[in-house]
């Protein structure tokens, strides 16, 4: 069997729903932000798969951004888990409920 | 290549730099005064960018069409600009109230660099990293204040909600990108019109919406706005009100007047705006009704402006944009107006209730005048900028419904206009507890300092200028929208 374009989709769109999926139903903050990172990288999949398939080079490029923000963003996503814990002793979703109407 | 045409760019983020180097050699005590320093030179920045001397104001692409200076970004930028000097005077104020000042102001500086990218963008990936330079410092600026609960909460409530509408956008990005092979919008714009039937092209459109709706708090996607508005340090909130908005407008305007605006003008999409433009403006009116809590209401406040905005964007011609840029320009000098009186009146308070205003009047006639003039032109009373700006953007989709003859139309201005009547309740109910509260408990005069009343007295007069004197601001905007489709 020849693997193409389509196989790679799957697996990319498959990653993007389990991750969305880990967003949404897991409780824990590390959990959740692991979740949004397995989402980035089935868009890193596609965009990549896409590269090799249309013979271009830019989505690959993209992917080299996407992975420096990502870095960036984790870096200040776990400081404040992190400092959300130290304050609280917990990093559950639902200990998140001091702003209520 | 044209590398001269990013020179305000460059020189905010050597501003930046210089702000958090200066930290190392200031003396604790006069870290607050740097304020000062970043506003003078994002004043000079602003000059040079209005007088046209060196390359500030320069038009044409540069890094292969990626970034683009035309109309539309000079508007937006000197709009940064200036909401950044604001936002630095209220900052100052505020200092007193945060560690590490100076980060602050630099994370602000950085913020703007990001805004004036954005208002650049002419590629999705220009797109992605202006956006996420902008959302990652405000992960920061939002929990700046670490020893409080409610920051570092609305920190993490935005990171995981921004984090998750930037693997939207990208995921949509990728499939653009996969189905069309191209990142630049001026070559997508060539080339849309041939995949308006294609499904994954479309779903791409609709993902990269979601990620820019997120920015601007639009229906469905405003759930983190007042959680975030109300833990975040108020000088941070004021910036997300306006700066954050601004710059997920412009990504907006660019996204679907200059990227798609075949599939922009196709039916279904003209219709989705309209149902998103007309609930937005009903949820955040309606949820704003029972707010007690001051900075929470100016939350659900901006959600329903995010909807009026959209009208503009909603109406698909030329003069709705124009009436965004004006709109987007009054909204700077009322909200900063109204965030600044906030800083200064709640500081000795806990609570940032409505009844903490109590007796402002008395306390100090100034900052009571600055935010019934705040209130009065975010419910859109004439003369102020507000009651303008709401006018132009009706009157554009008043101008949709004549041409297109799409009833949808109709239903949304009248949408409009009952939001419009919803919310006169909850910005009076502002006023009133400014002037006819019963028995005040504090009657001290509050003290201001010159820089405070600079700052009340110059968002005073743009809310005037822009509502009495529009042309000037109007023509502007309409030659600035001329490049879009």
């Amino acid at each position: 069997m020849q693997v193409g374009l389509h196989h790679y989709l799957t697996v990319s769109i498959l990653l993007f729903s389990l991750g969305l999926l880990g967003v949404i139903m897991r409780r824990n903050l590390l959990v959740i932000y692991m979740s949004l990172e397995l989402m980035l990288n089935a868009a890193n999949l596609a965009l990549v798969s896409f590269s090799r398939f249309n013979d271009k080079l830019d989505g690959q490029v993209l992917v080299f951004f996407i992975i420096t923000v990502a870095a960036a963003e984790v870096a200040v996503g776990l400081a404040l888990i992190v400092a959300l814990y130290r304050k609280r002793q917990s990093a559950h979703v639902e200990d998140l409920t001091s702003m209520k109407l | 290549m044209n590398a001269s045409l990013i020179s305000l760019e460059i020189s905010v983020i050597g501003l930046g730099l210089v702000l958090m180097l200066a930290d190392l050699f200031m003396p604790a005590e006069r870290r607050k005064f740097l304020g000062y320093a970043a506003i003078a030179a994002l004043g000079v920045l602003l000059l040079a960018s209005f007088a046209g001397c060196g390359s500030c104001s320069l038009t044409g692409t540069a890094f292969h069409g990626a970034f683009v200076n035309d109309g539309l970004s000079l508007f937006f930028k000197r709009l940064f600009i200036i909401a950044a000097i604001l936002v630095l005077f209220v900052a100052v104020e505020f200092s007193d109230r945060l560690t590490a000042i100076s980060e602050y102001y630099s994370l602000i500086v950085f913020a703007l660099a990001g805004m004036l990218f954005a208002a650049s963008a002419n590629d999705f990936a220009m797109l992605f990293v202006s956006i996420e330079l902008i959302t990652i410092t405000f992960y920061v600026l939002v929990s700046f204040q670490r020893n409080k609960l409610a920051s570092l909460e609305a920190g993490v409530k935005y990171l995981i909600l921004g984090a998750l509408s930037s693997a939207f956008m990208i995921f949509g990005i990728a499939l653009i990108w996969g189905t069309t092979g191209q990142l630049n919008f001026t070559e997508l714009a060539a080339v849309a019109s041939q995949f308006a039937d294609s499904k994954i092209f479309l779903l791409g459109v609709l993902l990269v919406l979601v990620g820019l709706g997120f920015k601007i708090a639009a229906f469905p996607f405003q759930i983190w706005a007042p959680d975030v508005y109300q833990g975040a340090p108020t000088p941070t909130t004021a910036f997300l009100a306006i700066g954050s908005k601004a710059a997920g407008f412009v990504l907006l305007m660019r996204f679907l007047f200059s990227a798609i605006p075949s599939i922009t003008h196709s039916h279904a999409l003209s219709t989705m705006l309209i149902i998103v433009s007309g609930i937005t403006i009903l949820y955040g009116n309606l949820c704003a009704l029972p707010q007690r809590n001051l900075k929470r209401l100016l939350a659900y406040s901006s959600i329903s402006h995010a909807g009026y905005l959209l009208l503009g964007v909603a109406a698909l011609n030329a003069n709705g944009q124009a009436a965004i840029l004006y709109y987007l320009a009054g909204y700077l000098f009322t909200v900063l107006a109204a965030f600044l009186v906030i800083a200064l009146v709640l500081r000795q308070l806990e609570t940032e209730d409505v009844s903490g205003l109590a007796g402002l009047n008395q306390r100090s006639p100034l900052l009571a005048a600055t935010l019934t003039i705040a209130m009065v032109s975010l419910a859109g009373i004439p003369p102020l900028a507000g009651f303008f700006g709401k006018f132009l953007l009706l009157k554009s989709v008043v101008e949709a419904a004549q041409t297109t003859g799409n009833p949808g139309y109709y239903c949304l201005l009248f949408t409009a206009l009952v939001g419009v009547v919803i919310s006169l309740y909850y910005y009076f109910n502002v006023v009133r507890a400014i002037y006819w509260s019963k028995e005040p408990k504090d009657v001290s005069p509050i003290e201001m300092s010159g820089a405070a009343k600079l700052t009340a007295w110059l968002c005073i007069a743009g809310i005037f200028a822009l509502g009495l004197f529009p042309n000037a601001v109007l023509n502007f905007a309409l030659l600035a929208v001329g490049g879009l489709k």
